[in-house]
């Protein structure tokens, strides 16, 4: 069992990264802490994440779409976008946003037609 | 609607898609009335940009009217004529709040593939590949424009769509390429590449108020157009006489240029023989992605202590980088995608006082299903072509 680690820079003070990540329930069963980023950057997150098969169960996982880590990282990105945008960045090869299992199998750069729309839910 | 999308290597094609929704408030859908083909749309055309897909829509230079808003959008409204900058930023991270727009952190969903090829993602850009987001582009007859309150400036005076329509991309872009170069007055600064980028830097760089200017290219018009529109004063045309460092040292006194300004990137066409037929026999097996003939040159042209600004494109890698010269000579090397939305307003007040007219660069006009004879005619130079403009 390896631990790696998840780490993004969220603009903005810690107290209202802290509440917002409580509010979003982020991160079920995992480590994360919070750190003020130097020179006024905002805050620091670093996520803990255990990774079952170490490397190799990385590579596994990354291919099935499941590891762990690369899960994670996803999920701090959308955190990030939410708290500093106010919402998820979508384009139309990735109409869901980030999301590690579109990795490999994303739509063409073109307007999603109707019915995938709703498949999506936007 | 109609739209451009890419269908493999040296193929484009217009085709029936769906319209354009709004998918986060603060998105809007615009109507487009002009749209160009880039210099650069030509690398994804040539196969040399990765992750492109089969029926992505291409452009990023585009103009036109804003026909629907999402709720978070309060600064735009329908009828609006708007500008749109070709990076997509979200004006509220660390990167756009330091006017860092080309590497937003959050404008591209692509993030993680990104990382992988540049170590950190860069932002969202409109047809320019799933490397930078996947974003459909603006060759079409609509377009979605994410973060609308943030990235569109709006157009209010009876300025042509020709006018005003290169704010989006190539006139930021060269002015961009000669900002980097820290011009005070008096310097020599070189231009490799007289395409339309490089026509905007010469243009920018007279403007802010370099004495010579040098124009490098092999294509005689294009070269007659930086002395004739751009305010060129010297040319170097590298098909009559291949040396280009040599000449650039003839024309600075021996010294070199002060700042040397790359507008030709990563599918250079001059180069020593022996090394640009190595360059293209690794680009053709892929073990380099880009040919550096501009590059190289511009560090062994450049004076001790000067500037070399990149803002031709690159994509990969790069063999032969001359770093003897760039270290011992003490160089400072720059480069970027242009923060278009830093240079917006006031590249717009610029072209409203009338100390340039953008519209210089335009030599065809097609109607948008005619792209793919706009993209060929484009990329092999046919035609005295500069740019092309798409009326959709």
């Amino acid at each position: 069992m390896a631990t790696r680690k998840a780490v993004i820079t969220v603009n903005r003070p810690r107290e209202e990264v802290e509440r917002l990540w409580r509010e979003h329930d982020q991160g079920d069963g995992q480590a994360v802490s919070f750190r003020k980023a130097p020179g006024d950057r905002g805050t620091e997150i670093h996520l803990e994440i255990e990774q079952r098969g170490g490397k190799l169960g990385e590579a596994i996982g990354s291919v099935v779409g499941a590891a762990p880590l690369a899960k994670a990282r996803d999920e701090l990105r959308h955190f990030k976008q939410l708290v500093e945008t106010g919402e998820i960045a979508r384009s139309d090869g990735v109409p869901e946003g980030e999301q590690v299992q579109r990795k490999f199998k994303q739509r063409p750069a073109q307007p999603l037609p109707a019915s995938e729309r709703q498949e999506v839910g936007v | 609607m109609r739209a451009n999308v890419w269908s493999g290597r040296n193929t484009v094609q217009v085709e029936n898609v769906p319209d354009p929704q709004i998918l986060n408030d603060r998105d809007a859908i615009v109507k487009i009335t002009s749209t160009a083909i880039c210099g650069s749309d030509l690398h994804l055309y040539d196969g040399y940009i990765p992750a492109m897909k089969k029926g992505d829509i291409l452009g990023h230079e585009f103009m036109g009217e804003i026909v629907e808003v999402g709720r978070g959008v309060s600064n735009l409204s329908v009828g609006d004529r708007v500008v749109v900058p070709f990076p997509i930023a979200c004006g509220n991270c660390w990167a756009c709040q330091h006017e860092l727009y080309s590497v937003c952190e959050n404008s591209n969903p692509n993030a993680g593939l990104a990382e992988k090829a540049f170590g950190h993602p860069t932002a969202g850009i409109f047809g320019y590949s799933h490397l930078t987001g996947g974003y459909a582009g603006g060759q079409a007859e609509y377009a979605r424009v994410p973060y609308a309150d943030v990235g569109p400036i709006k157009i209010e005076d009876d300025l042509t769509d020709e006018q005003v329509l290169f704010l989006s991309d190539i006139f930021p872009t060269g002015y961009f390429g000669a900002d980097l170069c820290n011009i005070q007055g008096g310097e020599v600064v070189a231009v490799f590449g007289a395409g339309p980028v490089g026509q905007f830097a010469i243009a920018s760089a007279v403007m802010m108020g370099a004495e010579r200017v040098i124009a490098i290219d092999r294509l005689d018009y294009r070269l007659q157009m930086a002395v004739n529109r751009a305010g060129a004063t010297d040319i170097i045309n590298f098909d009559e006489d291949p040396d280009i460092v040599e000449q650039l040292k003839e024309l600075s006194g021996g010294r070199g240029p002060d700042a040397v300004i790359d507008a030709v990137g990563m599918e250079a066409t001059h180069g020593h023989g022996v090394v640009h037929t190595a360059d293209r026999l690794k680009q053709a097996t892929r073990s380099e992605s880009d040919r550096g003939h501009a590059l190289r040159d511009a560090i062994l042209a450049c004076r001790p202590g000067g500037v070399v600004s990149v803002m031709g494109v690159y994509g990969g890698l790069l063999d032969k980088f001359p770093s003897g010269a760039f270290m011992n000579k003490g160089l400072t090397l720059r480069s970027g995608q242009c923060p278009v939305q830093k240079y917006l307003r006031p590249l717009y007040d610029h072209i409203k006082n009338g100390d340039i007219d953008p519209s210089f660069v335009v030599t065809h006009r097609l109607p948008l299903g005619e792209a793919p004879n706009g993209f060929e005619t484009f990329k092999h130079k046919q035609d005295e072509c500069v740019k092309v403009v798409l009326k959709p």
